[in-house]
C-alpha cells in the first residue's frame, strides 16, 4: 500500500516517540521523587526539579509542533484521533512532572523533621505501585493493546486504597508537632502520588479511544461504564 | 409522477441507510442501483438512502463512479447512448426509472450544478428566469428571480446589473447564477457535481455556506474530490471504491462525523487518512 501523506505520518511517529521518552522520565521522576522523601535525599529532590524543567520545555515543543501539524495537515479518521491522543498524553505527562515536583519540594521543605516509618513505608509502596503503571500505561499505548489498557484501573485501585488510608495514618502520629507537620505534608504526597495513578488510566482510555473511536470512562474493571449495557464497539 | 405499483422488495439489510435512532425522511433511494456505458460496468449494487433536507457528499478516488450515481439520480445517464440503468431509484418511494415516467418531470424535480459555472449566454435575469419560462411559469417572474437570487446569495451583488450578461460575474458569482437558476424551478432535490472546483477558497467557501442556507428548503446531494469539503459541508457522507473490474461501489455510508473520525471500514479509514493506491 502507498502512503500518500508519509511525510505527514512519519512526523506523528516521531512526536509520539518525543512523548514516549517524556513518559520514560516521568516514569524515573516519580522513583527519584518518592526517594527523595522516603531516604530523604535533597540532591534528588534537586535533581527532580530539574529534570521537570526539562519536560516543561519539551511540552512546549510538542505543543508547537503539534499544532503546525493540524494547521497544515488537517487530520483524519485514526490520524485524527492519534493526534488528539498525542495532545492528551503531553498534557498529561506535563501535569505528571508537576506532581514530582511537589513531592520534591516536600522532601525539601520537611527534611529534618520527625518522621514516622509506617507512613515512609507507605509512601515507597504507592511508588512502588504507580512506577510499573506508568510502564504498563504506555506500552498499552505503544502496543495499540485494549486489553491491556483494561488493566489499568485495577493497578490504579490500591493506590486509591492507600491514598485513603493515610489520614488514618496521619492521626496515628500523635501529639507531636514536628511529626504532625511531616506527616500533614504526607497526604500532599500521598495524594499526588494518587493523581498520577489517575493520570495513566487517562493515558488507557487515551489509548482505547485511539482503537475504538469511543471515548469511555474506566471503571475498576478496567470497563467503560457503557460495557455494563453491552455497548462497547 | 404516477405511483409505480408493484415495486418490488428489496433484502433492506443490504441497504445502506443513515444510522440515526428514528428513521429520518428519506428523499432518494437508490435500490440494487447500477449502471452500464454499454457492456462497462460502471456502477454496481448501489443501496443508500439519501436524507431529506440534509447534505449527502459522495467522495472517493478518481473512476469510483461517485459522478456517475449523481447523474443516475436525475437521468442524466439516459443521455448517454449505450447507458443503461439497472435496479432503482426512488423519489417519495416511486421508481424514477419505472414505466411511464418522464424522464423530464424527474429533472424538473432535481436541479443540477455543474462542475464549471456555465451560465447561459444571455442576461442575468434570463438565466434565473428560463427555467421558469420552458415550464410556463404564470407568475410574477420578477419576484421569482428576485428570490432564487435572494437565495442564492447573490442578490446584492446584482441587483442592480440584471440585464447584463451572466458571463460579466465573476467565477463565483457565475455559479452561484447556475444554483439560482437550479432552484428557481424549484426543485426538490439539488444535485452538484464538484461544484467549487473551479473556485477559489473565498468563493468556494461562499458556495459551502450557501449550501447550508440551501438545505432547509432541498435535499442536496454533492461530489466531491476535497475531503474537507465533505467533512465541512455534509451532514452524511458515502464513500466510494472500485472493485478489479473497475465497478464502482459503495463502500461505507454514515454521518459526516463519524466517517472522518472512526469510519467502520479499513477501506475507508485508508482512502482518508491517505494510504491507498
Amino acid at each position: 500500500m502507498n502512503d500518500m501523506r508519509s511525510g505527514f505520518h512519519q512526523e506523528m511517529v516521531d512526536l509520539e516517540q518525543t512523548l514516549l521518552g517524556v513518559a520514560d522520565q516521568a516514569e524515573q521522576m516519580v522513583g527519584m521523587a518518592v526517594d527523595s522523601v522516603c531516604i530523604p535525599d535533597m540532591e534528588l529532590a534537586a535533581r527532580v526539579v530539574q529534570l521537570d524543567a526539562r519536560i516543561d520545555r519539551t511540552y512546549l515543543e510538542v505543543h508547537d509542533r503539534w499544532m503546525t501539524l493540524m494547521a497544515r495537515q488537517q487530520p483524519m479518521a485514526s490520524d485524527l484521533r492519534m493526534m488528539s491522543v498525542i495532545l492528551h498524553l503531553n498534557t498529561t505527562l506535563e501535569r505528571m512532572g508537576d506532581q514530582c515536583v511537589n513531592i520534591a519540594k516536600i522532601a525539601q521543605v520537611t527534611y529534618g523533621l520527625p518522621r514516622s516509618e509506617r507512613i515512609v513505608a507507605q509512601i515507597r509502596e504507592m511508588g512502588d505501585l504507580v512506577r510499573p503503571m506508568i510502564r504498563t500505561g504506555v506500552e498499552a499505548l505503544v502496543r495499540r493493546d485494549l486489553d491491556e489498557a483494561r488493566l489499568l484501573p485495577a493497578m490504579d485501585e490500591p493506590i486509591d486504597r492507600l491514598n485513603r488510608n493515610m489520614y488514618k495514618e496521619v492521626v496515628d502520629c500523635g501529639p507531636d508537632a514536628g511529626m504532625l507537620e511531616w506527616a500533614t505534608r504526607m497526604m500532599i504526597v500521598s495524594r499526588a502520588l494518587e493523581r498520577i495513578g489517575d493520570q495513566v488510566v487517562d493515558i488507557a482510555e487515551q489509548t482505547a479511544f485511539l482503537l475504538t473511536g469511543e471515548m469511555m470512562e474506566f471503571n475498576e474493571e478496567g470497563m467503560a461504564a457503557s460495557d455494563r449495557n453491552g455497548d462497547v464497539p | 409522477m404516477e405511483l409505480v405499483e408493484n415495486v418490488p422488495m428489496v433484502d433492506i439489510a443490504t441497504v445502506q441507510s443513515p444510522p440515526v435512532s428514528t428513521p429520518p425522511p428519506i428523499a432518494v433511494e437508490a435500490r440494487g442501483m447500477g449502471v452500464y456505458y454499454k457492456a462497462f460496468r460502471a456502477v454496481k449494487d448501489i443501496n443508500l438512502d439519501c436524507v431529506t433536507n440534509k447534505i449527502t457528499a459522495l467522495i472517493g478516488p478518481s473512476g469510483c463512479g461517485k459522478s456517475t450515481v449523481l447523474r443516475a439520480f436525475n437521468r442524466m445517464n439516459d443521455l448517454i447512448p449505450g447507458a443503461r440503468v439497472e435496479g432503482e431509484v426512488r423519489f417519495d418511494g416511486v421508481d424514477i426509472y419505472g414505466p411511464g415516467i418522464d424522464p423530464v418531470e424527474v429533472r424538473r424535480k432535481v436541479g443540477m450544478v455543474f462542475q464549471k459555472p456555465n451560465p447561459f449566454p444571455k442576461s442575468i435575469y434570463d438565466n434565473v428566469a428560463w427555467g421558469a419560462k420552458v415550464n410556463g411559469f404564470k407568475g410574477k417572474m420578477d419576484d421569482l428571480v428576485e428570490g432564487a437570487l435572494r437565495q442564492a446569495a447573490l442578490w446584492d451583488e446584482v441587483k442592480g446589473k440584471l440585464r447584463e450578461s451572466g458571463y460579466s460575474l465573476s467565477g463565483g458569482q457565475q455559479q452561484r447564477l447556475c444554483i439560482a437558476r437550479a432552484i428557481a424551478v424549484k426543485p426538490e432535490i439539488v444535485l452538484m457535481d464538484e461544484p467549487t472546483s473551479a473556485l477559489d477558497p473565498v468563493a468556494t467557501l461562499r458556495i459551502e455556506e450557501l449550501i447550508q442556507e440551501l438545505k432547509s428548503r432541498y435535499t442536496i446531494i454533492i461530489v466531491t474530490h476535497n475531503m474537507q469539503q465533505a467533512a465541512r459541508a455534509s451532514d452524511f457522507t458515502a464513500f466510494f471504491n472500485m472493485d478489479e473490474d473497475r465497478a464502482g461501489y459503495l463502500v461505507e455510508y454514515g454521518r459526516t462525523e463519524d466517517i472522518f473520525t472512526k469510519p467502520r471500514q479499513q477501506m475507508t479509514e485508508d482512502y482518508i487518512t491517505g494510504r491507498f493506491g
